[in-house]
């Protein structure tokens, strides 16, 4: 536990001086030069505009944040050999990959946090009281920024390549966000091997479904087997990405 | 009689490396066997690519040995638990740049298993013993190359350990910052401490070593002890000449 913590704490420090938080500013940014851009162009409209952009905006910019952040994580330590040090002292391996994860994790969320409070106290100024729901969605945001995260962490130390890492982070990322589109592709589709091809992509991306905030939104309240099936869900997928890295990075030598 | 410090039997390394299909393999080290005793200071020495530092790596689970075993402090590696008692300095100072001194020797302190209660007055005392008592709160980027070199060897020695594993710990520093890396060894082997440390430079291995030990080609050459060397001035030059081949792909300067 206590590795855990000294690794947690040195990487999300190293995050803050490397201004992670700068992204809350870009965003800040963002958000205001679209509410006068939006304001201008739909006045009734203002205020759901703004939501759904301030909300779209906060989420890309947080999983650009973590995929950047977390493919550089550790093959940045290895190059730098400072993951050499590290691992001359006592350190069990699977322990330094959770600090790193976790510290990375958290300095990401800050800044989700940040600019969500920017958001939100934008929208309330414009009189929008759905507060519950914003939570709501900033959860669900949360839950796909700790999968992401997994994913380009195991496939960083999987292809040992910044760049490929990136571009396949970015793919799965994307591949994610269409799983019901793939799903009935799949199941249209005549030719056996287009079938199985989706499907394993399937089976391997993502499925950000399950953290589709607008039917909780639409009917009003929380259906809490809904809630639960997206917590265990992203529990479970960045569990097993994290085993996988474990199982990886165990095997390297520096 | 007690155990040595570190055994190595039989010991060897071959790294594989595939591209495009197409394996190709680099003898690191072959059938090392090599004891060093307690409270002895032990000098590896070699060309560049005798196998130096792959042997260094192997005893500090870095690497996984190809054959053979290798004991530290009576357990065998890798292990982690004795990685406690082992403080190490690489040849450069691969430290997080981004942190504060005090921050760095922290977090090194967490890692060694330092007790938090005390921990606060054993990194303050550290850096002043390497003397580094005025940059404690600087960021290790604004270092110099002998101030993370200092860094370095702060990291190695906060947890008290027993065996100090220095890899190069000279190359590329002013003769002052050798003195006083060359006191600072023959401080530890005071303490009671081992030391096990690599090097190119003969003349320091000379002054401070009680044994060492010349791999060439990944093979342990030869092993000598001071009484050996120091009867006759530049006896371990000679020896080192003679023993050593290159493999380094390079030949000798002509004068001709």
């Amino acid at each position: 536990m206590g590795t855990i913590k000294a690794v947690f704490t040195y990487t999300f420090r190293e995050h803050v001086r490397h201004k992670v938080w700068l992204s809350s500013a870009l965003f800040g940014l963002v958000l205001i030069m679209g509410g006068m851009i939006v304001s201008a162009l739909a006045a009734e409209e203002r205020g759901r505009i703004l939501l759904d952009l301030g909300l779209a905006a906060n989420e890309t910019i947080a999983l650009i944040s973590i995929v950047f952040l977390t493919v550089h994580l550790i093959l940045q330590e290895i190059e730098t050999r400072a993951v050499f040090l590290i691992l001359t002292h006592p350190v069990v391996r699977w322990h330094y990959l959770l600090g790193r994860f976790l510290g990375t994790l958290a300095a990401v969320s800050v800044g989700l946090a940040a600019m969500g409070i920017i958001h939100w106290g934008l929208l309330h100024a414009l009189g929008w009281g759905g507060e519950g729901s914003y939570l709501v969605a900033w959860l669900c945001s949360f839950g796909k920024v700790a999968v992401m995260g997994a994913l380009a962490l195991l496939l960083s130390l999987a292809l040992t390549s910044e760049a490929a890492a990136m571009s396949f982070s970015s793919f799965f990322w994307i591949l994610g966000h269409f799983t019901g589109e793939i799903r009935f592709v799949a199941e249209k589709s005549g030719s056996p091997l287009m079938r199985s091809v989706l499907l394993a992509f399937l089976n391997i991306a993502p499925d950000f479904a399950h953290f589709d905030y607008r039917n909780a939104w639409h009917i009003g309240t929380i259906d809490p087997h809904w809630a639960l099936a997206a917590t265990a869900y992203a529990v479970a997928y960045a569990g097993a990405c994290f085993i996988l890295s474990v199982q990886v990075f165990e095997q390297k030598e520096f | 009689m007690t155990a040595p410090a570190l055994r190595f039997r039989n010991v060897g390394k071959i790294y594989r490396r595939s591209h495009l299909g197409r394996l190709t393999e680099t003898v690191g080290l072959t059938g090392l066997d090599l004891d060093v005793e307690q409270g002895e200071v032990f000098g590896l020495l070699g060309l560049n690519g005798s196998g130096k530092t792959t042997a260094i790596k192997l005893l500090m689970g870095l690497h996984l040995p190809t054959t053979g075993d290798i004991e530290v402090l009576g357990k065998r590696v890798p292990n982690v638990d004795v990685l406690a008692r082992i403080g190490y300095a690489p040849e450069a100072a691969y430290l997080n740049r981004s942190l504060t001194g005090r921050e760095h020797l922290r977090l090194f302190a967490a890692l060694s298993r330092v007790p938090a209660q005390g921990r606060e007055a054993k990194v303050s005392g550290m850096m002043a013993q390497v003397g580094l008592a005025h940059a404690l709160d600087k960021r290790l980027s604004e270092y110099s190359k002998g101030m993370l070199q200092r860094a370095s060897l702060a990291q190695a020695l906060i947890h008290d350990p027993e065996l100090v594993v220095l890899d190069e710990p000279v190359t590329g520093l002013d003769p002052l910052a050798i003195k006083e890396v060359r006191t600072l060894i023959l401080w530890l082997k005071g303490k009671g401490k081992t030391v096990l440390f690599s090097s190119h430079d003969i003349s320091e291995v000379e002054k401070v070593c009680d044994r060492i030990g010349i791999l060439s080609g990944g093979r342990l050459a030869k092993t000598m002890t001071q009484s050996q060397w120091r009867q006759k001035p530049d006896t371990l030059e000679n020896v080192f000449a003679a023993t050593v081949k290159r493999t380094d792909g390079v030949g000798e300067i002509r004068l001709d």
